[in-house]
């Protein structure tokens, strides 16, 4: 549901905003007890079959953002349950970072293909004939698929001259790239959290909102009130995100008004990690030492590689990844300060919790989160000036945002290092492609590769905390790629001298 | 060629609110031209806030020709350039 404004998109909307609204006009703790009530005003249901479910979804979801974690439904708890204790200047949420709301759950059918009423009952009848399990009867002039026989190979879909065959999935579990939704007791959803990656297209995908990841916003904004230095790190796929009155410029305004004390494009560390990869594929993997060389920069997609395929797991990169990259950068120049990553994922909040990276990232925001955060604080981007032009990266780095983007990068910069090596890349989108991939790496088909991963199909600018449709996000990312004064990540001055 | 100008809030609330999902739509109705019998131009203009005077919970606002819609979706507003371009 990508790119279209649905109620769900809505609600998780107004929850970031009332959240952030409570946090940057300090209100006592308790008034997030009134905020259903606020979302939800009146009483008569507007999205589900009552108002007082309505509300208690919402009342979950406000939890979620504050990062707290689910009520238990069978036990007596207020909303407010546990609000003082959330309500400091630092990370508090614990795993799970996504969570289905299970009362919101549909509890949709799992896999299925079944016949439609386009079915003609005609005289041919290939889907019979085709079925390799003998599944597919004709009872009454129409077929009739027994669920207990069919294997879901598709091949009746195929043949059907009326398009009468349908193969569906919950949407959840069909945009889970590593099958790690399955069904509880009641039938809802529930995530495996050992397959899990927290790539968060499930929470983009559900349409009847159920599913949402935890949100660090309310103690952000906490550490801003406090007096804190804190500084945005931002990810190449902000341009675009906040409207066509956002230029770059205004949304490194937008967030000075805010409270961030500087902010600094991801886009450097894509350089400094574009680099370094580069120079490592010309070492290792065109010396024959490692068989290939894949990306590290999307975490959903690297956790994936290392845990379903062991064996090649010292393949993918350990090259930091840009968001880390420049958080180390500005801590050198920043010590003391707060950093915060603002970008268009969910797995990021994740990779900022890991031991080796805690130090370095302090919060970590979606774009749909800021967005909460420019409304709550009345932040105009028409009523500003047009300010000092954002030119802190190449737009090779800035590329990292598309798919295909961060190959690209670390092509050129191997062709501008070692221009006498000739390599061959393979890039995949969406975790299943991914995982396919990875399949054709592990049994040696991909050596002297440069790999690219994207979890996301359409990369960065398709992650779940993302505001533009992912067509247009593309045209901003190029426009913004092609107005960098520095073009190759190479020319980018922070970018170290090899050893 | 008759022409029907549509203009859509740019402002912080009303993107959040999905100004942008609004004017993807419209756009599309461009590409429908002859299925929707269309025979007007329309002018898509996004570039300013339009909602100054209006409460709070007015956005999205978009407005056709002189009429002011509030709590714009893109099905209301879509049904409502449809109506005012089709030819008769």
């Amino acid at each position: 549901m990508r790119g279209v404004y649905t109620p769900v998109t809505k609600l998780r909307r107004q929850v970031f905003t009332e959240i952030a609204k409570m946090a940057y006009e300090k209100k006592e703790l308790s008034y997030i007890e009134q905020l259903p009530y606020k979302i939800i005003p009146g009483e008569v249901a507007k999205y589900r079959d009552n108002i007082f479910k309505e509300r208690a979804i919402v009342g979950e979801r406000l939890r979620l953002a504050m990062g707290l974690p689910l009520r238990p439904v069978g036990e007596h708890q207020p909303l407010a349950n546990g609000v003082e204790d959330c309500a400091k200047p630092e990370i508090f949420y614990q795993p799970p970072l996504i969570n289905v709301i299970p009362f919101a759950c549909n509890a949709c059918p799992t896999a299925t293909v079944e016949v439609s009423n386009n079915c003609r009952g005609c005289l041919a009848h290939p889907c019979e004939s085709v079925c390799p399990m003998k599944a597919i009867s004709i009872v009454d002039g129409r077929s009739v698929i027994d669920q207990e026989k069919c294997v879901k190979c598709g091949r009746c879909i195929e043949i059907c001259p009326y398009n009468a065959i349908l193969k569906y999935d919950r949407p959840c579990a069909a945009a889970c790239g590593v099958d790690a939704i399955g069904s509880d007791e009641l039938g809802r959803a529930k995530i495996d959290y050992d397959k899990c990656v927290s790539c968060g297209q499930c929470l983009a995908s559900c349409p009847f909102a159920a599913i949402a990841d935890k949100s660090e916003i309310f103690q952000l904004i906490t550490a801003i009130n406090e007096g804190n230095e804190v500084i945005a790190e931002i990810a190449p796929a902000f341009v675009g995100q906040f409207g066509p009155l956002a230029t770059p410029e205004k949304v490194f305004e937008g967030l000075k008004q805010l409270g961030f004390s500087d902010v600094y494009e991801v886009a450097i560390g894509a350089d400094l990690g574009a680099v370094e990869e580069a120079h490592h594929f010309a070492h290792k993997v065109a010396t024959g030492e490692q068989k290939f060389l894949a990306t590290s920069c999307c975490p959903s997609w690297s956790v994936m590689a290392k845990t379903l395929f062991p064996k090649v797991a010292d393949c993918v990169s350990d090259a930091l990844t840009p968001m880390v990259a420049t958080a180390r950068i500005i801590k050198k120049e920043h010590p003391n300060a707060k950093i915060v990553f603002i970008g268009p994922c969910a797995a990021k909040k994740l990779e900022a919790q890991r031991r080796t990276v805690k130090s370095d990232v302090d919060f970590v925001i979606t774009f749909e989160e800021l967005m909460g955060m420019f409304v709550a604080k009345d932040i105009e981007f028409g009523d500003m000036e047009q300010a000092e032009p954002v030119n802190q990266a190449t737009g090779a780095g800035r590329g990292y945002a598309c798919a295909g983007g961060v190959a690209d990068a670390i092509s050129e910069a191997v062709h501008d290092l070692y221009p006498d090596l000739d390599f061959k890349v393979d890039r995949a989108e969406g975790l299943r492609e991914c995982r396919k991939m990875m399949t054709l790496a592990n049994a040696g088909k991909r050596d002297g590769y440069l790999l690219e991963g994207m979890a996301c199909p359409g990369g960065c600018i398709a992650g779940a905390g993302t505001i533009l449709p992912i067509k247009k996000a593309q045209t901003s990312v190029k426009q913004f790629k092609d107005k960098s004064q520095m073009h190759q990540a190479v020319e980018n001055p922070r970018v170290p001298d090899e050893d | 060629m008759k022409r029907l100008q549509v203009q859509v809030c740019a402002c912080n609330k009303c993107i959040m609110m999905g100004a942008m999902e609004i004017m993807e739509n419209i756009e599309s109705l461009k590409k429908l031209k002859v299925q929707l019998r269309l025979q007007t131009q329309i002018d898509l203009i996004m570039d300013k806030k339009i909602c100054g005077d209006l409460s709070d919970d007015a956005a999205p606002v978009v407005i056709i020709n002189d009429e002011v819609i509030e709590q714009a979706t893109p099905e209301i507003v879509m049904e409502k350039i449809v109506k005012l371009t089709q030819r008769k």
